[in-house]
């Protein structure tokens, strides 16, 4: 294979895998804690980097510790989740930059790690993003049912006697290993952009957690190799390119799928009879977003 | 010791810096008051994050003077859409901003790529270089921080019961949604005046990490509005003369703005163990 069908096949796997775990990530709004990941998976790699070991390894490792911080600072009296997570991914982050600045001569791979080079992935690259594409779909396949059961009534998981922890760590595993996978492809930066877009878009064109996973990985697959195409025409960063498709895609489908805000809005309108609410669309924006607001952790 | 933290501080340029960081720390911790208590941490990196492209664009347009000017741009535009995103049910609000923020970055990025001397300018929008700041730097954060401060004090009823009891403020007839968009907005000017200093991606720690500390040692809001500051400031300070004996006294060069942040997380960890420690000791007291 050369480097551009190489390119290509990366994007295909890497997009389909994010897709897929996405849909999780979505439902169990995971997306600050994805964040967190991503950041702090960047010292792992940094690390792994400096000492020559396994880029997936260092950063694979670190992301599970960081799995466990978060679960262990935000159980702490007077810590809230959402903060937590924020220190934890600007430690991690800083000290990522600290180790990279303490090494001269490093900031052509700072960046390639930051936002991601597809074009220089190896086969190597390849063969681990097919691999996380078969735990994944294993996995996904074999608990689908209670991943889906855990993300709308963990209290009643609970009450059934599954061991809801033990499954909470397996599909935070299975996100890092989403992340760690799509750094060589996208970056630890926009890494997340790939997990949430899809599955995102997926939410707005059907119900049903199989119909989602059904819509976000071919949107997922598309949306990388369209834009790894694009930004080989247009001569900029590839996965920048990547990531801006995935939103535009997302932006177009809130516009125009059917249940987008524009949509089920005329058509509820239709159904009931009634006008939209007062001042127009932008003061309901409004009213529908301040009861939602607090109490939602990640 | 006491002239390690000291004695960097003659030089004219480390002065600047020393300034531009407890301006920036004591700024942070006081508007982070805010975000820790209304759970902003995750409006508060996309924020970090969208004001990127503005950096960018401001400095294609107008050289290093811009920075500043297309970081308020797109950090008021950023702060603006997040008060009204969301609002739809299917697409929850974390999705929707990480799907803003990457999208956000992914333009910066790409007009970055655009340039010849991409990796070096990238990594100075992202890491910042709190060692070149100027004057001008410091007096802009300056009126920042007076700014910010007294829109606080002025609105600081308002911002409580919003915090405490949205419904609350709703049905007393406060406007919510305005409330919300004041408070996204002085996230964005904090952002917009640390960016220059310690990069748009390591603002956030400013904003996060010392309230969250103060507030792991002190129940009471009087003593976390004193302490957050206190600690973003002293994190500050620490930071770089850290960096610079590293640099200077041993040869390690360890990227300031980044040394303040793990000095910051060093103060969050000390708060950890303090906060442990001081209900054990009020106890054996008794």
């Amino acid at each position: 294979m050369n480097f551009w069908s190489q390119a290509l096949v990366e994007a295909a796997l890497v997009g389909g895998l994010c897709g897929a775990v996405g849909v999780h990530v979505v439902l169990r709004r995971l997306s600050f804690f994805t964040m967190a990941m991503t950041h702090a998976t960047f010292p792992g790699i940094v690390l792994a980097a400096l000492l020559g070991v396994n880029l997936y390894l260092g950063g694979g490792a670190f992301g599970v510790l960081v799995v466990l911080a978060v679960a262990w600072l935000a159980n702490r009296r007077g810590a809230e989740a959402t903060s937590s997570v924020g220190v934890v991914l600007s430690a991690g982050f800083a000290l990522g930059v600290v180790m990279l600045s303490a090494r001269a001569g490093f900031s052509r791979d700072l960046s390639a790690f930051l936002v991601g080079s597809i074009l220089t992935v190896s086969g190597a690259d390849v063969r681990v993003a097919a691999a996380a594409c078969l735990v994944a779909l294993v996995t996904l396949a074999a608990l689908g049912k209670e991943l889906v059961f855990g993300a709308f009534d963990r209290q009643g998981m609970i009450a059934h006697g599954y061991r809801v922890l033990a499954l909470d760590l397996v599909l935070l595993v299975l996100v890092e290993l989403t992340v760690v996978t799509a750094v060589p492809a996208v970056g630890t930066i926009l890494a997340v952009a790939l997990l949430v877009a899809p599955a995102a878009t997926a939410r707005l064109w059907c119900g049903g957690v199989a119909g989602m996973t059904a819509v976000a990985v071919p949107v997922g697959v598309a949306t990388a190799v369209v834009g790894v195409l694009v930004s080989e025409a247009a001569g900029v960063a590839a996965g920048a390119t990547v990531v801006l498709v995935g939103c535009v895609v997302f932006a177009v489908s809130l516009l125009v799928a059917p249940h987008g805000p524009l949509r089920s809005a005329r058509s509820a309108r239709r159904r009931t009879g009634r006008p939209a609410p007062a001042g127009g669309r932008l003061a309901g924006s409004l009213a529908g977003y301040r009861y939602r607001h607090d109490g939602e952790e990640t | 010791m006491i002239g390690l933290l000291v004695d960097p501080f003659g030089l004219p340029f480390m002065a600047r810096a020393l300034a531009q960081a407890v301006l920036l720390g004591v700024l942070g911790g006081t508007v982070g008051v805010l975000v820790l208590l209304r759970r902003l941490a995750f409006v508060t990196d996309a924020l970090t994050h969208t004001v990127f492209p503005g950096v960018v664009v401001g400095f294609i347009v107008a050289g290093s003077g811009g920075v500043l000017w297309g970081a308020l741009v797109a950090g008021l535009a950023s702060a603006a859409l997040f008060t009204l995103v969301a609002r739809h049910r299917r697409v929850t609000e974390d999705a929707s901003l990480a799907i803003l923020l990457t999208g956000f970055f992914a333009v910066g990025v790409i007009l970055v790529s655009r340039r010849r001397a991409y990796t070096s300018d990238l990594t100075a929008f992202l890491f910042g270089r709190i060692l070149a700041t100027d004057a001008g730097q410091v007096a802009a954060t300056t009126a920042v921080l007076v700014a910010v401060v007294a829109t606080l004090v002025a609105l600081r009823k308002e911002l409580l019961l919003r915090a405490f009891d949205p419904v609350g403020a709703a049905a007393m007839g406060y406007r919510v949604g305005r409330l919300d968009l004041a408070v996204n907005l002085l996230v964005a000017l904090v952002v917009v005046a640390g960016v220059r200093a310690v990069g748009t991606v390591l603002v956030i720690a400013l904003l996060v990490v010392p309230a969250a500390a103060a507030r792991l040692v002190t129940d009471r809001l009087g003593a976390l509005v004193v302490l957050a500051p206190a600690f973003g400031a002293l994190g500050g300070w620490l930071g770089l003369a850290a960096s610079f004996e590293a640099s200077v006294g041993y040869g390690v060069r360890l990227a300031s703005g980044a040394t303040v942040v793990l000095v910051l997380v060093g103060i969050y960890l000390a708060a950890l163990l303090a906060g442990r420690a001081l209900p054990a000791l009020r106890g054996w007291l008794r």
